[in-house]
């Protein structure tokens, strides 16, 4: 007859591994929980920022959003951002990835150089490129006209469509090295022997890039295109010291909207709401992302 | 077409690109050093004519550039001791441990990703302001950790999965506890994983704007992002070489960790991106 | 060492099967079985790296279900050998002293002994990345050997050496089994390793316990069809056929097997008494059919011939066998050759449960 065991070793293990990560769930309960708790909490008030002074308005303010201009035209003016943006990160990030995959002079350094603009300060890449576009001394309007394509100064970003033009860009060029990291990592994987078994069948190159190298890509790039769009889809920094959010709130993406909401007009419930409706469309793209990345797993 | 010709085509494509992608960085450095009366030349001048530091003599000695540099600094070095130091505690527990609710946590992980920061700054502006601790680097230190430590949770739980089982369970057999196993054999294999780790988060750090934006509103405790931008916004001209100036200098150590690291940062990145 | 009905599962896989075993102290066990036999897994619950799910281990009058390795006073030697890395050989060899306070200056002169034992001391300041194979595992088991424990486990520790390296390993760890006459548990799946090595081998096959017996016993009373089929090189010849019963009053035994075409009348006393006419399984091996005359004909096949004998298979009409023949035999494919069989040494086993039929089957 056996004994029963006095401690089992495993509940043992499994309260140091508990007690590890303890810290960290505490830090996560801040990030998620709370902001999360805070918003729908907040969203049911009016609140006025600097005394923190508010009553009790219920859904007032989500029929508020429903209704408002400013609502919809920030929620047309993100997606516009996001999906520009994100096809230029897409294009030029692969287009990268497997130029640099070819070999080449000094290719590390090459690489290396790419990555600049992303782990680049957002405020020191906007400083840089709002002197660029600037309409009177920035190169980019010099070279600009002596190419001919232009006649005369353009004004970057107090115009429409030019400054959503010009976000979309500055975007473009600080987040594309993020896909050229993940593809380019992905391309290095891929065996040699794949494309010389399909040369010794007889493939040509392009052949050889629709049917090898692209079926190894699509497993990345849907992830990529999934985290690339949640994170441009948040993006506050670069359109906030880019444009403000003008010319007359034609740049205003919802980040911007529950920011100057909160902070310039002043009304705190609301700007939760608008909080919470964000956060239910990221929830949306999150979802998908989490059934991709199962799918893979699994597949 | 053979090898070398290939090469040299593609060598030449690329490095284009390149050059196009960096060009904004040297047209800064440029700028930064062209006296000011260069700048406002029409047509706007390549090289400069002559190279001046006057704008960065400026910056260290009429601005609070100085204070704001030795801010970020702090901030950014005690963010990242903390995050790496619960970081890796907590993504050993997440890779080495089975308890209840392991699975829910490292999906909760991903949810962090949802959260933007426009979101989080509001109840942390309300949280900070209630503990009396409004205007501070604590606050930021604060704020910053729990939107790095997802991140870092991330790369470090990539680089301990590669870390074979059996070294743990010879090290338990040897004699050691979970804990020492931990120490002896985890720690100095994953230290590659956990220095990339470091500067990444340094970086996130160093490079962040919206919380130093609403969490302090006085320049002796500003870091360099919104202390910067404050320069912009309060002077009546913008005085562009002084800017340039600063920025080359807020690029700094990003510029330094690039060239002796670019080996580990990109290494890390890849293979936790990937993994997701 | 006592295994009480030990059970171990992996979500709804069932690895260990109420496991029922005694080791003797000194003893050179094997616990021998294909992939994913569960005999890793019994290791490992011995180490305390996995918990049983069920029954209890007793190591000395000790249950360890719930005691943390470093507290069962067990060394072990891993298929990769898991050597850490970042520290030299010596440093490696010493970290178990390290772990249980074992201080300077005894724990360099213990590290150097077992270097010395291992011939490992011009080593002592590399690091695992610059050895050779077979200098990696002689500083796994440096490791285990410089803490002089009660019991030491092996996990296929040889399986990624080359043949010859680990032909000359196998003898070392016999001498060392001599030397030092503690209790070792090796797990393999090359029974080979297993004959040579063990006092007594336990064979597993998908989590059961098969038979626990001496490599005699084993090679020549194999409880089941599974080790029957699994023991020896090459492998015993398995045929189905019939059990039947007749007196025939001719000096033989009451039972008669046939196998297609081929029919033998077993001697009297060969089956156990239970024994019941029915389906069965007949072995045979190689070695038990001689070749040149006899009752029974056959076409012989593909002959191989490794120098110093001949492995011939043969077809006695539909029914295939195989016969060990010396090297220089003359026998040739597509001949018709006569044979008997050393009735005496046949394997009869029950089709259903495969049990061993004969009468000197013992429990396992």
């Amino acid at each position: 007859m056996h004994a029963a065991p006095p401690s089992s070793l495993e509940k043992h293990y499994a309260r140091i591994g508990v007690v590890l990560i303890a810290p960290t769930v505490l830090v996560f309960c801040a990030v998620i929980l709370y902001p999360l708790v805070s918003a729908i909490y907040l969203s049911l008030f009016s609140i006025y920022t600097p005394t923190l002074a508010g009553e009790w308005v219920g859904v007032d303010n989500y029929t508020a959003l429903l209704a408002s201009g400013d609502f919809w035209s920030a929620v047309r003016n993100t997606l516009i951002w996001t999906v520009g943006t994100l096809i230029l990160q897409l294009v030029f990030g692969v287009a990268m990835a497997l130029l640099l995959n070819q070999s080449m002079v000094f290719r590390s350094l090459a690489r290396s150089l790419v990555l600049f603009p992303y782990f680049l300060s957002t405020v020191v890449a906007v400083l840089v490129w709002r002197w660029l576009f600037n309409d009177l001394y920035g190169i980019l309007n010099h070279v600009l006209l002596i190419a001919g394509l232009i006649d005369a100064p353009v004004n970057w970003l107090g115009q429409m469509p030019n400054a959503m033009i010009s976000i979309i860009l500055v975007g473009a060029w600080k987040y594309f090295p993020f896909v050229v990291i993940v593809v380019l990592a992905r391309l290095q994987s891929i065996p040699e022997q794949l494309y010389e078994a399909a040369t010794i069948d007889g493939a040509g190159p392009f052949q050889r890039f629709t049917d090898i190298t692209l079926p190894q890509l699509r497993d990345v790039l849907v992830v990529v295109v999934l985290l690339r769009a949640i994170w441009d889809f948040k993006e506050f920094d670069l359109i906030y010291l880019m444009t403000g959010g003008g010319p007359v709130g034609a740049t205003r993406v919802l980040s911007l909207l529950v920011y100057e909401e909160a902070f310039r007009v002043n009304r705190m419930g609301m700007a939760s709401t608008y909080a919470v409706a964000m956060m239910l469309v990221l929830l949306g793209f999150t979802l998908v992302y989490l059934r991709q990345t199962n799918r893979l797993e699994e597949g | 077409m053979n090898a070398s010709r290939a090469r040299t085509i593609w060598s030449i494509v690329a490095w284009t690109i390149v050059l196009a992608v960096v060009f904004p960085l040297i047209w800064m450095i440029v700028t930064s050093v062209k006296p000011q009366a260069e700048l406002f030349s029409i047509p706007p001048t390549l090289m400069p004519e002559t190279i001046t530091f006057e704008h960065y003599r400026r910056l260290l000695t009429e601005t609070p550039f100085p204070r704001f540099f030795r801010n970020s600094m702090i901030l950014a070095v005690t963010t990242t001791v903390v995050v790496v130091a619960l970081g890796t505690l907590g993504a050993y527990s997440l890779v080495r441990f089975k308890y209840r609710g392991r699975e829910t946590l490292a999906t909760l992980v991903l949810f962090t990703y949802l959260m933007p920061s426009v979101v989080l700054v509001i109840p942390l502006y309300l949280m900070m302001a209630k503990l009396g601790l409004a205007n501070t680097l604590a606050s930021l230190v604060i704020a910053y950790t729990t939107f790095a430590l997802p991140y870092a949770l991330w790369l470090l739980r990539s680089f301990m999965t590669s870390i074979p089982v059996d070294l743990e369970s010879a090290a338990l057999v040897d004699g050691a506890s979970r804990i020492g196993a931990f120490v002896d054999v985890i720690l100095p294999q994953a230290f590659p994983g956990i220095v990339s780790t470091a500067l990444f988060t340094f970086i996130l750090c160093w490079n962040e704007y919206l919380f130093a934006l609403v969490l302090v509103n006085s320049d002796s405790v500003r870091p360099l992002t919104a202390g910067t931008m404050n320069m912009l916004i309060t002077s009546f001209n913008i005085d562009w070489s002084l800017l340039m100036a600063a920025s080359v200098m807020m690029s700094l150590p990003l510029i330094v960790i690039f060239t002796f690291l670019q080996g580990t940062l990109t290494k890390g990145f890849g293979a936790g991106a990937v993994k997701g | 060492m006592i295994f009480e009905k030990v059970r171990k599962t992996f979500g709804s896989t069932v690895a260990v099967h109420d496991l029922d075993l005694t080791i003797d102290e000194g003893e050179f066990v094997s616990l021998l079985g294909p992939s994913g036999c569960g005999k890793t897994t019994t290791l490992r619950m011995l180490a305390g790296l996995e918990e049983p799910s069920g029954g209890s281990i007793r190591i000395g009058d000790r249950v360890v279900n719930s005691v943390p390795p470093a507290q069962r006073d067990i060394a072990m030697v891993f298929q990769s050998y898991a050597l850490y890395p970042h520290m030299t050989v010596a440093k490696n060899i010493a970290y178990p002293l390290k772990k249980r306070g074992v201080r300077e200056p005894e724990r360099s002169e213990r590290v150097r002994a077992t270097a010395r034992l291992l011939e490992l001391e011009t080593l002592l300041d590399r690091k695992p990345a610059q050895l050779s194979g077979g200098q990696q595992q002689r500083v796994a088991l440096g490791r285990a050997l410089v803490r002089e424990p009660q019991v030491f486990l092996l996990d296929e520790p040889l399986s990624n050496l080359d043949a010859r390296l680990r032909a000359h390993m196998r003898a070392e760890l016999i001498e060392l089994h001599r030397r030092i006459g503690r209790t070792m548990i090796y797990v393999t799946h090359d029974q080979l390793e297993a004959m040579t090595m063990s006092t007594r081998i336990a064979v597993m096959n998908a989590g059961v316990l098969q038979q626990f017996a001496t490599p005699a016993d084993i090679f020549h009373r194999p409880a089941n069809v599974f080790v029957a089929g699994f023991i020896g090189s090459p492998v015993m010849s398995l045929l189905e056929g019939e059990l039947t019963r007749s007196d025939e009053g001719d000096g033989t035994g009451p039972f008669r097997v046939r196998c297609g075409a081929l029919e033998v009348a077993l001697p009297a006393g060969l089956l156990d008494r239970s024994a019941a006419p029915g389906p069965i399984s007949l072995g045979v091996r190689p070695e038990d059919v001689l070749l040149g005359s006899g009752a029974h004909t056959a076409t012989v096949g593909v002959v191989e011939r490794t120098g110093h004998e001949s492995i011939v298979r043969l077809d006695a009409r539909g029914t295939p066998l195989k016969a060990r023949a010396p090297g220089d035999t003359p026998t040739a494919t597509g001949e018709t050759v006569r044979f008997s069989l050393r009735v005496e040494r046949l394997h009869v086993f029950d089709a259903a449960t495969g049990n061993r039929l004969n009468a000197d089957a013992e429990d396992r």
